[in-house]
């Protein structure tokens, strides 16, 4: 096939809905509706504090045709593993409980009941839409936050210093069933994805890339773009873990330069060419890293 | 302890858990919009470079969906010989191609020629009910001549068709060598053609077996009689001899069933597709044949592929030589004496003229020499206020010749000459005489909106259009380019391109049988998925699934979609995102 005929592939479900808060081109929404078309109506979010907060609409108004559970910053993953209890007592074992927690409420505080609700093996999906910062308050930077990075707590002089958190890796230490990333720009596999980890049992990690037009400091339209260049610079690479081995890509990658990427987006603008060089080989390092994890299968 | 349900300070009623109970739908987000999305369908750049104007991307699209019949007939709206012009013609179409910038182009072509080989197994169209009075003579029934009557009789005119040769198909027949364009084919196409209701009087040469004046009856008169006079190669001493003889004379022959005897050695004059039909046919009947021309190859006329077949087919080439004099013994040629050329000045044509080089004279053995360096046209029998300039008829953009009644096209008027030119100049002229009648009946008529009418900037108009014909029902489908920089190549992977697949060299020459046989069914399957469908929106969703608004919906009718202005917020991503450039931005009126 020389071109994806998406339609054909796309459940028809549609859990998603208009008049939802979201800035214009944000690729949040479009993470939670292809997410929700790949879980089905039979589907219960937790939400903790995050921009999706927002874009579920103020109470009594919801954007989802599923139940959502507003809940604290920092308990998506203990939330999720309550409300999945709570069915299982009632002798409902089929709804898939989810999380859907910003890269804040991931990377920083929701780690530990994160962690926690993946040390016991709870059963459900944690899904982190990462768009690398602090969003809904103002931009301020997370550990998820690459390195170089422009944020309101990262400014331009003294911008982020410290690599992105290898997320990937900590979950996947914990051994969980499964682990994966995804992309907004690469439908077809997220939903491929999503579909897999329902019919697995356990704690499930799925990590999507989602670009922040404001907070990236990109265009509306470029949205999508940015969340494949991400993936074909490898700066984002696609990939699987079953019970933290088995690492495998998902996707063909090219070798695309992250210099474009990088310069498209003006939170990156102060940076100089030596800097971006920097990125180029933290990203080679990582991709390196990866491969030799994939080809000896831990 | 309160009742935590007792009205709170806000005076509502706070429930221990508050649960929505409406979605965000009352917010009507599209007010936060500077620019809006809208549907509007562009032209791929492939049927824009096609002389015909045919809906290209339309019927690969139809094919795509399996839909082969309606695809067939989409194409036969804009094309009468699908099964001849996906053989013969040099597919200018495939130039224009956007998959070139990905890796190769569609091979149209081959997809043309098996659609239009199984529109040739379904049984022929019924005559069209005659809804106008007026008749219409076509003079001249090679490329041009058909498509006028054509169309004509698809529109309801009564057409009659007068042919100087004693079969239909002009050039098709009397020029084309059967290993490249098989009698059955043509006569078949010519068969269904004729089903119309079109009566064709063949061994009538207007002007010779019938006088201008008898065309008196008719309404309108379309002359199409190509150009069949062979340019003199001024070869001194070639009135001595039967054997330096005009190429398009000896193919005539040939094309009509004789097999000459030419000798050992064949030397052909010319680069263009005479030459190279010439070259074949003398191989075909057992000669060597040497190919002559005066410039390089990259300045030869002819279809590129037929100087790459000729060549594995073992005709030789002499570049930069023409010749001058002719040797001839007791009536029989022996030889040639030629002349080297250099590439001079740039001419008018804006190509290097072949200069004589000094001292290079050299001589070959001939038995027969085959002259192709062009045809002139014959136009002597058109009645005298038809103005002839540069020795075709001076006409309009829809073949109106400066006399009323009559119209030119095809060969007689157009460069650059080919079958899809003539093809594309019949229907110009089809529609220029349509108008003219309903005018001439008192018809209230607006004038023909050429720009309307044309798919792209060039010269092609489109019947489809003209009659509000569309399959695929465009939204508001604008008449602009949707060239490279309008599409969005992340949508596609790479494939290669299948080319046709030919009769091995070697063991060819002794036949006039078909060299080129096409691709396999699963091959043309395979080129009908490569095409990108360019500018025209193929359902493929893609807008729906990137909409992080949901303000995209599918029509209920199932032809395309519509988008919901009161939550789109003009992001933009659906039109960044269509694969195709079927979706257009546009500013938001204050
Ligand atoms: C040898 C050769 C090979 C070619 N190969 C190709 C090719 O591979 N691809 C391509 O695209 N083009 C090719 N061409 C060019 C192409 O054939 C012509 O451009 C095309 O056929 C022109 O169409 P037409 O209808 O204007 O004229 P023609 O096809 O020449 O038809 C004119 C007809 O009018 C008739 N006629 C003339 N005068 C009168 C009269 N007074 N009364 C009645 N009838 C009359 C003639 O007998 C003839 O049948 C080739 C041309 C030649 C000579
Ligand atoms: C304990 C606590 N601290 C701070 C906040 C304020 N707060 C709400 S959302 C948010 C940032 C969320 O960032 P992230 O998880 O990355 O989601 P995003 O907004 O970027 O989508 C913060 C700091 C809070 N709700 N609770
Ligand atoms: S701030 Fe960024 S992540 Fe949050 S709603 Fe706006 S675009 Fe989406
Ligand atoms: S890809 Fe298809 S529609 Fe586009 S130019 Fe080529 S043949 Fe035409
Ligand atoms: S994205 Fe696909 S469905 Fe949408 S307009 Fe373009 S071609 Fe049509
Ligand atoms: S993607 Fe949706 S919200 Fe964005 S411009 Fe298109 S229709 Fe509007
Ligand atoms: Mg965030």
């Amino acid at each position: 096939m020389s071109q994806t005929i998406i339609k054909d592939l796309m459940p028809k479900d549609e859990l998603l809905a208009s008049g939802h808060l979201a800035c214009p081109g944000c690729a949040a929404p479009v993470a939670m509706n292809l997410v929700l078309k790949a879980l089905g109506p039979q589907t219960v979010v937790t939400l903790p504090a995050c921009c999706w907060s927002i874009i579920a609409g103020p109470w009594p108004q919801s954007s989802l045709r599923v139940p959502l559970f507003h809940t604290a910053f920092e308990t998506g993953g203990a939330v999720a593993s309550g409300i999945k209890a709570g069915l299982a007592a009632r002798g409902d074992t089929e709804t898939t409980v989810i999380a859907w927690a910003g890269d804040g409420g991931t990377f920083d505080i929701g780690l530990q009941a994160l962690s926690g609700a993946a040390e016991r093996n709870e059963d459900i999906i944690y899904f982190c839409y990462d768009n690398e910062a602090y969003m809904n308050t103002g931009i301020q930077r997370s550990s998820a936050t690459p390195w170089g990075a422009w944020t309101t707590t990262t400014p331009t002089g003294e911008p982020e210093a410290t690599p992105k958190k290898d997320m990937v890796s900590i979950l996947a230490a914990h051994g969980i069933p499964y682990i994966a990333t995804a992309s907004v720009a690469y439908p077809v596999d997220l939903v491929e994805k999503v579909k897999r980890a329902r019919t697995i049992r356990g704690t499930r990690f799925i990590h999507i890339l989602a670009p922040c037009p404001p907070g990236w400091k990109t265009q509306n339209d470029e949205t999508i773009d940015l969340a494949r260049q991400a993936v074909q610079t490898r700066v984002f690479p696609l990939f699987e873990v079953e019970n933290g081995r088995n690492w495998r890509l998902t996707v063909d990658h090219a070798d695309e330069p992250v210099a474009p990427y990088i310069r498209r987006q003006a939170r990156f603008k102060h940076l100089t060419d030596e800097q971006v060089e920097r990125i180029q080989a933290d990203v080679d390092d990582r991709w390196e890293r990866l491969q030799r994890r994939i080809d000896c299968g831990t | 302890m309160s009742d935590i349900t007792e009205p709170g300070r806000s005076g509502r009623n706070i429930p221990p858990i508050a649960i929505s109970r409406m979605t965000t739908e009352v917010n009507l987000t599209g007010s936060w919009k500077y620019i809006r999305p809208r549907y509007e369908d562009r032209v791929a750049p492939c049927n824009a470079n096609c002389p015909v104007g045919i809906d290209i991307e339309g019927y690969l699209y139809l094919l795509g969906q399996g839909r082969t019949e309606e695809a067939a007939s989409l194409l036969l709206e804009e094309n009468p010989m699908p099964a001849v012009t996906g053989r013969v013609c040099h597919h200018p179409c495939e130039d224009g191609c956007n998959r070139a910038n990905l890796d190769e182009p569609v091979a149209i072509h081959s997809v043309e020629r098996r659609l239009g080989d199984i529109a040739l197994a379904s049984p022929p169209p019924a005559a069209p009910d005659p809804a106008r009075d007026e008749k219409v003579a076509v003079i001249g029934s090679g490329p041009a001549g058909l498509a006028c009557a054509y169309h004509l009789a698809r529109i309801g005119y009564r057409v009659t068709v007068f042919e100087a040769a004693p079969e239909a198909g002009g050039m098709l027949r009397l020029g084309i060598p059967e290993y490249r364009l098989p009698r059955a084919i043509l006569d078949r196409q010519i068969d269904r053609i004729a089903a119309l209701g079109i009566e064709i009087r063949c061994s009538t040469a207007v002007g010779r077996d019938l006088p201008w004046s008898e065309l008196d009856t008719f309404d309108a008169v379309f002359a199409a009689p190509g150009a069949h006079v062979g340019k003199d190669a001024r070869i001194d001493g070639a009135s001595d001899t039967r054997m330096v003889r005009p190429g398009l004379e000896f193919l005539k022959e040939v094309n009509a069933g004789g097999r000459p005897v030419l000798g050992d050695h064949v030397v052909v004059v010319g680069g263009g597709n005479t030459a190279m039909d010439c070259a074949r046919s003398a191989l075909r009947l057992g000669s060597e044949v040497t190919v002559l021309y005066r410039r390089t190859p990259l300045e030869m006329p002819a279809i590129p592929q037929e100087v790459k077949e000729a060549k594995l087919e073992g005709v030789g080439f002499r570049f930069l030589a023409t010749p001058t004099a002719a040797r001839a013994k007791d009536g029989s040629l022996v030889g040639i004496e030629c002349q080297q050329m250099e590439l001079g000045p740039p001419d008018e044509s804006g190509r290097r003229r072949p200069v004589p080089q000094e001292e290079g004279r050299f001589s070959m053995i001939a038995d027969c020499v085959l002259t192709a360096i062009g045809e002139d046209c014959d136009l002597e029998f058109l009645p005298e206020g038809v103005e002839i300039s540069g020795g075709v008829a001076a006409v309009d953009e829809l073949c109106e010749s400066t006399t009323a009644r009559v119209f030119v096209g095809g060969d007689a008027a157009d460069l650059p000459r080919s079958v899809a030119d003539a093809l594309g100049s019949g229907k110009r002229a089809a529609i220029g005489i349509d108008h003219w009648l309903r005018e001439r009946s008192g018809e209230e008529v607006a004038p023909p909106d050429l720009a309307a009418l044309r798919f792209g900037p060039g010269g092609n108009l489109s019947i489809a259009r003209e009659r509000g014909i569309d399959p695929l029902h465009r939204a508001s489908p604008v008449n602009e380019v949707a060239g490279w920089d309008a599409m969005n190549p992340a949508h596609f992977e790479q494939a290669p391109r299948h080319e046709d697949h030919f009769h091995a060299a070697g063991d060819l020459t002794a036949t006039f049988g078909e060299v080129n046989f096409g691709l396999s069914e699963r091959e043309f399957r395979d080129e009908v998925d490569r095409c990108m469908n360019c500018g025209v929106c193929n359902r493929c969703e893609l807008c729906l699934i990137f909409c992080p608004d949901m303000a995209i919906h599918r029509r209920d009718d199932g032809e395309g979609f519509e988008i919901d202005l009161r939550y789109c917020k003009g992001c933009g991503l659906c039109a960044a995102e269509c694969p195709r450039g079927a979706m257009a931005m546009s500013r938001e009126e204050s």
